[in-house]
């Protein structure tokens, strides 16, 4: 929560002009609160309710024998020290320290290039890039599936006809890898829609006058553009901790072609999933799903705290 | 965050979408190719799934994946798709054009009034809610999945197209969060003022004269809960236990499944997975081509990946 | 009472406790002592809808039957989710007390899963108890329950036997072998004559398969298990030599541990990469559609056996119809249960035309089942080969009560291992323990065998 009352401070002093606001004086509070009704309903029905319902829920647990009782926190005890769930956060923040910044490079490259005017056909560029955020991430799955598939897959084939060996891509070693690459596939043309339109927001006169002193388009992009977009990165990230660490449908649409690399708890995610569709933990379910939430709140916390403090100094 | 203010602001303007450039650099000829080769690497798989789908099943695996095989059963694979399983795959492309656009236009509308809301009225309470809608981004939806599954249940909802829409509708808090920002940016304070002098009511107002200017936000928001409910995969498959209810993603998956348990028949399935999936991502690739004006200056908004 | 506010107080009794959805789902009809065959009949002219879920393709053939025979019944077919989405399916929904079936498939091994959480209707007072002598006694075991419950009613089983491509064979000079060693000195042979040639493939994460291994070598894991005691011996002589004897193959390398049922394990059986399929009785058809391209080449054996004395064979797969006992229909849908698996219209073209392997005596004895020649087979008789393997199947198996989660667990701790070529023994030490894990954080007493 506090990541985003830290954009939130952040952002305010930076609306330019803002006006006092329109509704002053207790007669327009009501007229404010009838607006921001209709959200605030459906949101606590459908998200805080079941929110709290599942935070309540995760301090039972129900027994195949023995029936229902109330354990209080227990089952996230039991989270804390289970090597499970462990093992699959390790595997995320892994994932998250290895695609993350690949995905973010590539997206931040792209959005330069094509803010600096100097490639042709950039539209046709920037659309195929940003195609693939069109794609279900099942159909996704389920094409790159086709093309790691070994033997019959294009890569492999190609390597074949080659005389050399595809490495394999579903084999324990490279999955996290070949997973990496879907994401990365899939979220690459977002991110950099978004830094781009970031970088169309970036008042021209800013670099207009280091262009004049000579400076090249690589040393604008270099000191100009990026510290600038610099809070865009950091939103950008922020998305990427919370994509990263609830990575779910990828590894199980890949877990039918290796399913023995892709074990049921692979992603905490995945974890959570078969502990209670499974495993019939439901309440468990709940309380590692909570873990999960906390990890990731801290984490873009830390992230903004640390990225806050630097841009300070 | 400046610049994700600023984001709005660009087609709020009249003339905020042509940019005044100084006259262009030279084009980089090194670059150009870099970037072209990068767009092939995007537009790879979604060419051998084309590809694909004009190839029969034994074609699929061997022949090479990159190239026409030696018939075209593009039509054969088509007409297929649409008619196996008494047409399952067309019951399926309407459920989800329904979830997605109901919970898109309902979710939108909800955004929009909560967003002009929270930016343009002084209430006790204002910024706290504001906060706590941005903080639940961060919880899992599986994490959700289970209890609203259980409160669902009770309330007779489950199994039915309303399981999908109205979780979808609330669920994107991102929505609120952009259409606050881009009314505080859009919507002049001395335009409501004006209208109340003229003795309009505040809801008079906003859908007669202050809404329209969100227009360009609107837009965008509607183009990305689309995709997010088109492109959602783990709340229908938890909700739904009808085939007949199942959204393209659900069914897909199922086919996926089928083509490989039930053997037999993987050779009949796996040629309608490939064309299933091309068809399932056109409307998706239509409406961005479609809708271009807007997302490409207007959807900043960050969508939470699933 | 306004039926919106009954709701409503529904709802809130339901967040009082989540007890609730508990006592929800085990709102049970209590089964009378015996159904009279008038009460049977009159329920039978009741306009009724059914609903039953199965995944079982073609089925419609039999519900099409039953809805003739009994016209005021309807049967609703849904086909929910394939393989372990279809349980989870069902158990949200017993346990949301709504939107479950009347009626639905389970496979033998998920039994005792659902009788635990007392969910299944016992069938006997229904008329099931009279059906014993029409099955195969090891599949009649498998339905029945220890007070002689009657949990469900077979439709197909799998007794396991081995399909091996003769062609290969022959050019390699192999003779079919008997015994498991024969088979072990067969694949490094045969590896080694044809390095692009595997004698078997053993699928790391198919649980199931080595379920039906473990029985054929005479293990049974959970044996004695009853309500809140559970034995867990996984760690026993047969199982150590089942779960060796793979891994050693693997890590000699004349094995291969494709997933099987996946994209890459069917262009492999097309391919001829593996020599044998070690499977079931529902797999010589299976293979037939989707290895087409071999026709003609293959043949149907009895697995090999661990000790030269009697044949012995364990069962992988195959299903029953099973009546929850949440139902408001008991009698309608246990007399579907029973009728479209014991009426001979039924069960006939269940095993001559959806290929469902039977388990009743009458088809397993039916020439004109077990005289089928499959082309596929070069003609051969399969079916009878199989017929006889299912005479050879022990009735001493139990399923453990949550066996899902008991395969998940195989396949991240025995499945792993096999398929690296590690080390067996201390993988079936980790399995025993996450098994004990679970089943004491769920309440059982485990009593581990010393």
């Amino acid at each position: 929560m506090s990541t985003e009352s830290a954009t939130a401070t952040a952002t305010a002093p930076a609306a330019k002009g803002r006006n006092t606001k329109g509704g002053k004086g207790p007669r327009y509070a009501r007229t404010g609160y009838l607006f921001v009704a209709p959200f605030m309903i459906a949101f606590t029905a459908m998200f805080l309710v079941p929110l709290a319902y599942a935070a309540w829920f995760s301090l039972f647990r129900e027994q195949m024998i023995g029936g229902n009782v109330f354990v209080g926190l227990d089952n996230y005890t039991r989270a804390f020290t289970d090597p499970l769930l462990m093992a699959g956060l390790g595997r995320v923040a892994l994932f998250f320290l290895i695609q993350v910044p690949v995905m973010m490079a590539l997206a931040l490259f792209f959005a330069l290039a094509l803010d600096s005017a100097l490639v042709r056909l950039s539209r046709t560029v920037r659309l195929a890039i940003f195609m693939p955020y069109a794609v279900p991430s099942v159909v996704a799955a389920l094409m790159w599936g086709f093309l790691y598939g070994p033997d019959f897959g294009p890569i492999a084939q190609f390597a074949d006809r080659i005389g050399a060996t595809a490495p394999d891509f579903l084999g324990a070693d490279l999955m996290l890898g070949s997973i990496a690459n879907i994401v990365t596939w899939e979220f690459t043309g977002y991110n950099m829609i978004l830094l781009y339109a970031a970088l169309r927001a970036i008042p021209v006169e800013l670099y207009e006058a280091a262009s004049v002193d000579g400076a090249g388009p690589w040393r604008i992009a270099w000191s100009i553009k990026i510290p600038l977009l610099r809070p865009a990165i950091v939103l950008c990230m922020v998305f990427s901790v919370i994509g990263s660490f609830q990575l779910f449908n990828e590894p199980s649409i890949m877990r039918t072609l290796a399913p023995n690399v892709i074990i049921a708890e692979y992603t905490p995610n995945l974890y959570a999933y078969n502990l209670a569709f499974v495993g019939q933990e439901y309440n468990y379910a709940a309380a590692v799903s909570f873990v999960l939430g906390f990890v990731i709140m801290a984490g873009s916390y830390l992230f903004m705290l640390a990225t806050n403090r630097r841009s300070r100094s | 965050m400046s610049t994700v203010i600023e984001q709005p602001q660009a087609p709020a303007g009249p003339a905020a979408r042509v940019r005044p450039r100084k006259p262009r650099p030279k084009r980089s000829t090194v670059l150009t190719v870099g970037m072209l080769a990068a767009a092939a690497y995007f537009l790879l798989p979604l060419v051998w799934l084309v590809i694909a789908s004009t190839k029969s099943s034994e074609d699929l695996f061997s022949t090479f994946g990159l190239w026409f095989g030696g018939e075209n059963s593009l039509f054969t694979n088509v007409k297929e798709t649409f008619t196996v399983d008494d047409g399952a795959f067309g019951t399926w492309l309407g459920n989800s054009l329904l979830y997605a656009v109901a919970s898109a236009a309902g979710g939108t509308f909800l955004a929009a009034l909560g967003g002009y809301g929270f930016a343009k009225y002084r209430f006790k309470g204002n910024q706290a809610m504001f906060m706590g809608v941005l903080g639940a981004m961060a919880v899992p939806s599986t994490a959700l999945a289970i209890p609203t599954y259980l409160l669902f249940s009770q309330a007779g909802l489950t199994d039915t197209p309303w399981a999908i829409i109205l979780p979808s509708m609330a669920s994107h808090p991102f929505g609120l969060y952009f259409m606050r920002i881009y009314a505080d940016s859009a919507v002049p304070d001395s335009l409501i003022e004006s209208g109340r002098i003229d003795g309009a009511g505040d809801f008079r107002i906003f859908f007669q004269v202050t809404g329209r200017l969100l227009m360009p936000a609107v837009a965008t928001i509607m183009l990305f809960m689309l995709v997010q409910t088109w492109n959602n995969y783990f709340l229908p498959l938890i909700m739904l236990n009808d085939p007949d209810l199942y959204p393209v993603t659900v069914g897909l998956a199922a086919w996926q499944g089928q083509a490989s348990t039930s053997g037999g028949a993987s050779g009949d399935y796996l040629p309608l997975v490939v064309t299933g999936s091309l068809v399932s991502i056109l409307p998706l690739i239509i409406a961005f081509l479609f809708l271009q004006r807007y997302w490409t200056t207007g959807l900043v908004s960050g969508s939470v990946k699933q | 009472m306004n039926p919106r506010f009954r709701r409503r107080t529904g709802l809130a009794a339901a967040l009082a406790s989540p007890l609730a959805f508990g006592a929800c789902a085990r709102q049970r009809v209590d089964p009378p002592e015996q159904v009279s065959r008038a009460e049977i009949d009159e329920a039978m002219r009741t306009p009724t809808e059914l609903n039953f879920w199965t995944w079982v393709p073609g089925i419609e053939k039999q519900v099409a039957l039953f809805e003739e025979a009994y016209p005021d019944i309807t049967v609703d077919v849904t086909n929910a989710a394939q393989g372990a989405g279809h349980y989870a399916k069902i158990r949200t929904a017993l346990r949301a007390g709504r939107g479950a079936p009347d009626v639905a498939q389970i496979e033998y091994e998920m039994i005792p899963a659902f009788t635990i959480t007392d969910h299944l209707l016992d069938l006997r007072p229904y008329g099931a108890g009279e059906l014993e002598d029409r099955f195969v006694d090891w599949v009649w075991a498998q339905v029945s329950g220890p007070g002689g419950e009657v949990w469900a009613i077979p439709q197909d089983t799998g007794p396991m036997g081995m399909l091996y491509r003769a062609d290969i064979f022959e050019a390699h000079g192999i003779e079919v072998p008997e015994t498991w060693e024969a088979f072990a000195e067969a694949a490094r042979a045969l590896h080694r004559a044809d390095p692009e040639v595997y004698l078997a493939n053993f699928p790391p994460s198919q649980g199931a398969y080595f379920a039906g291994s473990l029985w054929q070598a005479g293990a049974d894991p959970f044996a004695g298990s009853e309500g809140p005691v559970l034995n867990v011996d996984v760690t026993s002589e047969p199982v150590r030599r089942v779960a060796e004897y793979w891994a050693g193959l693997v890590a000699e390398g004349v094995v291969s541990t494709d997933p099987d049922f996946s994209d890459q394990w069917y262009q492999a059986a097309n391919r001829g990469k593996y020599a044998t399929w070690l499977t079931a009785a529902w797999g010589p058809v299976f293979l037939q559609s989707t290895a087409a391209s071999t026709s003609g080449k293959w043949r149907a054996a009895p697995l090999p056996q661990w000790e030269s004395g009697g044949p012995a064979a364990g069962n992988w797969g195959g299903s029953t119809n099973g009546v929850f006992n949440i139902t408001e229909h008991p009698i309608q849908a246990a007399v579907f249960a029973q009728f479209i698996n014991t009426d001979p219209e039924c069960t006939k073209a269940m095993a001559t035309e959806q290929f469902l392997f039977p388990p009743t005596k009458a088809l397993l004895e039916d020439p004109e089942f077990t005289g089928m020649e499959l082309e596929f087979y070069g003609g051969q008789k399969v079916n009878e080969v199989f017929a006889q393997i299912s005479e050879t199947v022990s009735p001493e198996f139990q399923w453990p009560p949550f066996n899902d989660q008991v395969r998940a667990d195989y396949g991240a701790t025995v499945g792993a291992a096999i398929a690296e070529g590690g080390d067996a023994a201390a993988a079936l030490g980790d399995w025993r323990d996450r098994i004990t894990a679970y089943a004491e954080y769920q309440g059982f007493t485990v009593e581990e065998a010393s």
